[in-house]
């Protein structure tokens, strides 16, 4: 799954309310210990000079949520109304 | 003006502490401090990621304990961390709980000569001196550290007895009082004064922290929820007379301490009452936590510490902190 070019699609709108669910998501994550070093880090880096909501940093939190809870990222597509989003993720999760 | 400190435990993984202290220290926090237990992660590989991650916070082991890690080695390390963020760094030093120091076969053997040595050797060594030390407790034979320490590091006394109340404001820059209620700290405070008097030193020489637990939210229930599980094991591991002075039950207290032993989550949480939530925790709205903050205040300290669980959802009860708490104080 190519998370930049979904990011890319999401509307300026979604974006903020979509960040404050990755995030709480993933730091209320009971499978944080699937979380990569780097991509922690590079989370954190963007956290550091707040653009989270940059392109780059909602790339990496979405990549995140969906290796530590890909059921609940789809959840939480769904309810921002993201629906074809959702889709994709559930076909790439069932896929791997 | 009152400054606010906020303590987590490395139970969790770094980048969640990491997160939590850079929201902290834009959110107006001033010190971050970070647990030292062997079961859970380093604290000092903990706090090298927040001094990288951070910019003005001033953090440190709240606390360490000598038994466990010699002060040499403590020295080295805390001084390391001041290279990596100079004058940011603070040493938290206490006696560490005896349970677990039991566990891995450590007597806690005269704590005040222990603190009081372990903090002189501290100095020295960071001071740049060759030590050569005989205390009761420890003994050093001509360490001196091959590069140069800089500049001077505050050290605090974690406290909790009114003689270790008393020698960390005699020997502290800054005392760590392990307390939530205003009974208990203002008679800590009063031990923290006469330790201040007797090094002729001023009171407000001396940054007096209450180092809480501590728990908020909007929804007072969900505050609460999260305190159980601290409170529980604070009521757990607190001799008689201190649940006496809050009128506590000390049968129920025992209720808990045997269904903590048993993994009996569900009856330790269960047995917990709101006398003990309000004598062992800073916990409820924003508000609450307000009047019982400047009840501390009253009381003379000089640093709130919001200690573990912080809230059901830490993100958010750090932003309640930081956008309602903190600027009610910096009025």
């Amino acid at each position: 799954m190519d998370y930049r070019k979904l990011v890319e699609t999401i509307p300026m709108a979604k974006r903020e309310p979509l960040l404050n669910k990755l995030i709480d998501l993933i730091l209320s994550s009971k499978n944080d210990e699937k979380m990569p070093t780097q991509l922690a880090n590079v989370i954190l880096l963007h956290w550091q000079s707040d653009i989270l909501i940059s392109e780059s940093g909602l790339t990496a939190l979405f990549e995140a949520a969906v290796l530590l809870e890909p059921d609940k990222t789809i959840e939480v597509f769904a309810q921002l109304e993201l629906a074809g989003l959702a889709e994709q993720i559930k076909e790439s999760v069932t896929k791997t | 003006m009152v400054k606010f400190g906020i303590e987590f435990v490395p139970r969790e993984l770094y980048w969640k502490i990491i997160y939590y202290a850079i929201q902290a220290e834009r959110g107006g926090f001033s010190n971050l401090w970070v647990t030292d237990h062997f079961n859970n992660r380093n604290v000092y590989v903990t706090l090298t990621v927040a001094a990288i991650y951070t910019n003005k916070i001033v953090f440190g082991p709240g606390v360490t304990n000598p038994y466990l890690v010699n002060p040499v080695f403590t020295a080295q390390a805390v001084a390391t961390l001041n290279e990596l963020a100079p004058g940011r760094v603070v040493l938290g030093m206490g006696a560490g709980d005896r349970t677990t120091l039991e566990s891995v076969g450590v007597d806690m053997q005269k704590p005040l000569s222990a603190i009081q040595e372990a903090v002189d050797i501290f100095r020295k060594i960071t001071g740049g001196e060759s030590v050569v030390y005989k205390g009761e407790v420890f003994k050093v034979a001509g360490a001196k550290f091959l590069f140069k320490p800089k500049g001077r590091i505050p050290v605090y006394v974690g406290a909790q007895g009114p003689k270790m109340l008393e020698l960390a404001g005699k020997i502290g820059d800054g005392v760590l009082i392990n307390a939530c209620h205003p009974k208990d700290v203002e008679y800590a405070v009063n031990c923290v004064k006469e330790g201040v008097r007797q090094a002729g030193k001023k009171f407000d020489e001396v940054d007096v922290v209450a180092y809480t637990s501590f728990s908020v939210h909007e929804d007072v229930k969900k505050a609460i929820k999260a305190a159980v599980r601290v409170v529980a094991s604070i009521v757990a591991g607190s001799p008689s007379q201190v649940l006496e002075r809050h009128g506590i039950d000390v049968k129920k207290a025992e209720e808990i301490r045997g269904a903590l032993k048993a993994n009996d989550w569900g009856r330790a949480f269960g047995a917990v009452t709101s006398e003990m939530i309000e004598a062992f925790s800073v916990c409820g709205t924003p508000d609450t936590c307000i009047e019982r903050i400047a009840l501390l205040l009253k009381c003379g300290i000089s640093q709130f510490v919001v200690g573990s669980p912080i809230g059901f959802n830490v993100r958010e009860a750090i932003s309640l902190v930081s956008d309602k708490i903190i600027p009610y104080f910096k009025v």
